[in-house]
């Protein structure tokens, strides 16, 4: 047994060599036998280049005549501190080690000495040097085959804060971080629950970056989970920096302004999608988690919304689908209206347009799209520039180029007041991408309203609807619960009513568990 | 999870369908003719029409019976054998095409003598037949799922547009009541029928097939045409009481004029063109199952299993065709004056209720239960 391994560790260790540059080594007594820790040292140097960032260390136990044993990890991706205090701090007598073989140096390293959580045994280099990579440490006793890793991963990163893109005024404040375990227990903690279930897999073959399917079980459909799963598996790339590549290579309709993935940066918000039977894919290295199966309505709904009262949140649920339609069709609506179907206007306002836009040198709709594109580039500026002068560019590049702008006579003071109540509406939609389809969808529409008027509009609304009907997110209906319309439903999409009220799950989405809670019974009324 | 293959059409989107394509066109342009024939009684002929309409499903229930899982198309070749079928289905494909184009027509006359007399009536048609293509493209399950979404907003309008002109309503031009005699009572009827429940026939293309739950269904089909009529009879009804026969019968779209009376507080006036949008989506639906009849009748014909292929092509001769159906606006009004009822009787009536006797006959002859039997009582 113990002479298979040596074979086989000569063999990776001859690899190893002959594609080695024996440059930069740590001084150590050249040919030392394969177990030896200084080849072990040199073994882990050439794999991984000889990077500046890998740290080779030796500890002698119980004192300088001691056994050697070493540490191998990457310099600011482990937090070591805890693995040396233990090394050192060990108060076993020097006899005890010396009368030890290597095996038991590491085992008894392994059962009593280290004050590491996570510690595993491992056979040859090839299997350390992922775990180093990984910001574990390896640990080798001198002439032992097996070697250590211990679970130090660590270094610097971003506390728990609030996230920007979904703010509350009445809610939990924490966000998730770039580390994924955070953002694992982050969850965790809000659902104690031993149905929660997380799978964890690698993707990437260069990032190797850590992806964790969440999900309840019991509660989650098994359909959608295996489904969540099977796309990830086909998932064959180099690199996943963020859960956007992700979402591109599993969702269900590629070219679709509309996501049919949702994101977020708030564990409540996961929280409550996994007990509606969502399933969460959380990817390492970014805040933003996906949840499938997403549904339209889901992206007029804040987190805030069932933290306030339920008659206020179903008033706002309904405004933000009003502002919805102002900033899909506001500048369009403007454009039909004033090119195509004047007596719409009562006669007063007609005039008081007309005369604005007497001097003004252009049709509506070249008029609509210059200010369109003026805002989108003001705002792209402002997303881009250093925080400190971002706003105070945008507001002052809208303000002087409206006012100049209708001051030159360029565009009238109307328009001005429909771009702005357009681009103040699509900041209202609480989810960033779904606002996003609908700056694309805007110029569409003034397309068809500058050709077509209303006639062109409507057509273009029920293009619209044809399209978001025809969309799915994991097999379920992105329109769903209004077609197929779902009556049970409807008490928590356009409408929240109060929280007892909500007794079962969405249907929308497939669950096993239909029931939320008991009837109101025990509420005082 | 679903799979759409099975039942991509749900009752409550079966029904919904049934009201949208009932009213389709009928609504644009039956008042008039309705009052030329009825005058003042234009109503209670549309109510009559509503009868026959409910008289023409239940027949449609009974003969759909025979073949609940085949399309229309599919029974015509069951029937009459491969040769004979497939000729029956070519009468149908032409059927259906021409029902598109006459409605693609009445659209584009409609935009183009209306709302926006100055853009050719080519653009328009092109552009309405995009979405078209886009839905049959899109399927079925997608359609039925669009006409969900729109339905509450064609209600909302509706009832906006009854609401805002009730104030109008003056009685004494209904007077005097019941004064038309039957034979033009029914003459209106049978134009009713004629525009809005004859066109059933292309319903059968999907009808039982793709529908859940048949039963159920069945009693979705009668609902919405119910619906769809009282739709049309009120229109009818409000067009004669605020507009008074005479101008209903010379308007071309009495109930587009009907909108230009809305007028409440001199602010939320001359609004007929959000009214209109009722059309647009009832226009919509029409045409679009016209040409669902006609592309899936012809992927039969040729042997297609998907129909997708042809939507584009045929849409693009529809274009074209719609532009010469009709050389002008009085022929079209001759042409539903006197040929289109004996035409939609053909196709509608005469043929299916033949092809139900021949099939009942030849089940018969054949002396054993198949699984298509139509004695699954209800």
């Amino acid at each position: 047994m113990k002479r298979g391994v040596l074979k086989l560790l000569l063999k990776a260790g001859k690899r190893i060599r002959r594609s080695s540059h024996p440059t930069s080594e740590p001084s150590v007594a050249p040919r030392a036998q394969e177990t030896g820790l200084d080849r072990r040292f040199e073994q882990i140097s050439t794999a991984l280049g000889a990077s500046s960032d890998l740290v080779l260390k030796e500890i002698r136990l119980g004192g300088a005549a001691g056994p050697r044993v070493g540490a191998a990890y990457l310099d600011g991706l482990s937090d070591t501190r805890q693995l040396f205090q233990s090394l050192h701090g060990n108060d076993r007598p020097l006899e005890e080690w010396l009368n030890a073989s290597p095996e038991a140096v590491l085992e008894e390293l392994r059962r009593t000495v280290l004050a590491v959580g996570d510690i595993k045994v491992i056979d040859g280099i090839e299997n350390a040097v992922p775990a180093v990579l990984a910001g574990e440490t390896a640990l080798f006793a001198d002439g032992c085959a097996q070697a250590l890793t211990l679970g130090t991963s660590g270094g610097e990163k971003r506390g728990v804060e609030e996230p920007n893109t979904q703010s509350v005024i009445r809610g939990p404040r924490e966000g998730f971080t770039e580390l994924l375990r955070t953002n694992t227990a982050l969850v965790r903690r809000k659902i104690r629950d031993a149905r929660l279930r997380i799978d964890g897999r690698q993707i990437g073959r260069v990032t190797k970056t850590d992806v964790a399917v969440m999900y309840l079980k019991g509660f989650a459909s098994e359909a959608v989970v295996a489904e969540v799963h099977d796309r990830l598996d086909r998932i064959d790339t180099d690199a996943i920096l963020e859960s956007g590549y992700i979402e591109e290579f599993i969702q269900d309709h590629a070219f679709s302004p509309f996501p049919t993935i949702y994101n977020t940066e708030r564990p409540d918000t996961v929280a409550a999608g996994l007990l509606e039977g969502r399933v969460a894919i959380f990817v390492n290295g970014t805040p933003f988690v996906l949840l499938v199966p997403a549904l339209f309505t889901q992206y007029f709904q804040a987190p805030e919304d069932y933290y306030q009262r339920a008659d206020f949140s179903s008033l706002l649920r309904i405004l933000r689908l009003t502002s919805f339609f102002v900033a899909l069709l506001a500048p369009s609506l403007y454009i039909a209206v004033t090119t195509f179907h004047q007596e719409l206007l009562p006669t007063p306002l007609l005039i008081g347009l007309a005369g604005q836009r007497e001097g003004v040198p252009f049709p509506a709709f070249i008029e609509a799209l210059m200010m369109e594109i003026t805002f989108e580039i003001l705002r792209e500026a402002g997303v881009r520039m250093p925080k400190a002068i971002g706003q105070s560019v945008s507001i002052v590049g809208t303000l002087v180029i409206g006012q100049a702008a209708v001051e030159a006579g360029l565009v009238s003071p109307a328009m001005v007041i429909v771009v702005s109540i357009t681009a103040i509406s699509n900041f209202v939609v609480p989810a960033f991408n779904m606002a996003i389809s609908l700056r694309i969808l805007r110029f569409l529409f003034m397309g068809v309203a500058a050709s077509f008027g209303l006639f062109g509009v409507v057509v273009g609304l029920i293009g619209l609807v044809l399209h978001l009907c025809s969309l799915k997110s994991f097999g379920v209906s992105y329109m769903a619960p209004y077609a197929p319309l779902i009556r049970a439903d409807q008490k928590d999409s356009l409408l929240r009513l109060p929280v007892w009220a909500l007794r079962t799950r969405p249907r929308s989405i497939p669950n096993s568990n239909p029931v939320r809670q008991a009837p109101k019974g025990g509420n005082p009324s | 999870m679903t799979t759409p293959a099975s039942a991509p059409v749900s009752v409550r989107q079966f029904t919904i369908l049934v009201f949208l394509y009932t009213v389709g066109t009928t609504i644009l342009v039956i008042p008039a003719g309705l009052a030329a024939v009825a005058k003042q009684d234009a109503w209670i002929a549309s109510l009559l029409g509503l009868l026959f309409n409910l008289a023409a499903v239940f027949f449609y229930l009974r003969f759909s019976r025979s073949f609940p899982d085949m399309t229309l198309a599919q029974y015509y070749e069951r029937v009459y054998g491969r040769w004979l079928g497939k000729l029956f289905t070519l009468s149908f494909v032409f059927f259906s095409f021409i029902g598109a184009a006459t409605v693609l027509f009445y659209l584009g006359n409609f935009i183009n003598t209306q709302v926006m007399p100055k853009t050719p009536i080519q653009a328009i048609s092109i552009l309405f037949i995009l979405i078209v293509a886009m839905g049959l493209r899109l399927g079925l399950e997608a359609i039925a799922k669009a006409g969900e979404i729109l339905f509450p907003w064609i209600v909302l309008l509706f009832f906006i547009l009854i609401a805002c002109l009730l104030p109008q309503v003056e009685v004494h031009k209904l007077l005097p009541m019941f004064e038309a005699d039957v034979s033009s009572l029914l003459k209106g009827a049978v134009s009713v029928t004629g525009t809005s429940a004859l066109p059933f026939i292309v319903f059968l293309m999907f009808y039982p097939a793709f529908v859940a739950n048949r039963k159920k269904a069945g009693r979705g089909f009668v609902a919405g045409t119910i619906a769809g009529g009282l739709f049309i009879a009120a229109i009818t009804f409000l067009s004669v009481a605020v507009l008074g026969a005479d101008i209903s019968e010379r308007q071309m779209y009495p109930s587009f004029s009907l909108a230009k009376r809305i007028n409440i507080g001199n602010f939320f006036a001359r609004v007929e063109i959000l009214i209109a949008a009722i059309w647009f989506i009832t226009v919509y639906f029409k045409i679009l199952f016209y040409l669902y009849g006609c592309v899936a009748g012809l992927a039969q014909l040729l042997g297609i299993g998907d129909y997708r292929a042809l939507v584009l092509p045929m849409g693009m001769i529809l274009v074209v065709y719609s532009q010469v159906v009709y050389p002008n606006v009085v022929y079209a009004a001759e042409f539903d004056r006197t040929v289109w009822i004996p035409y939609i009787l053909t196709y509608g009536l005469v043929i299916p209720i033949a092809t139900w006797a021949v099939g009942r006959l030849r089940h018969r002859m054949r002396g054993k239960p198949t699984a298509t039997s139509g004695d699954v009582g209800e």
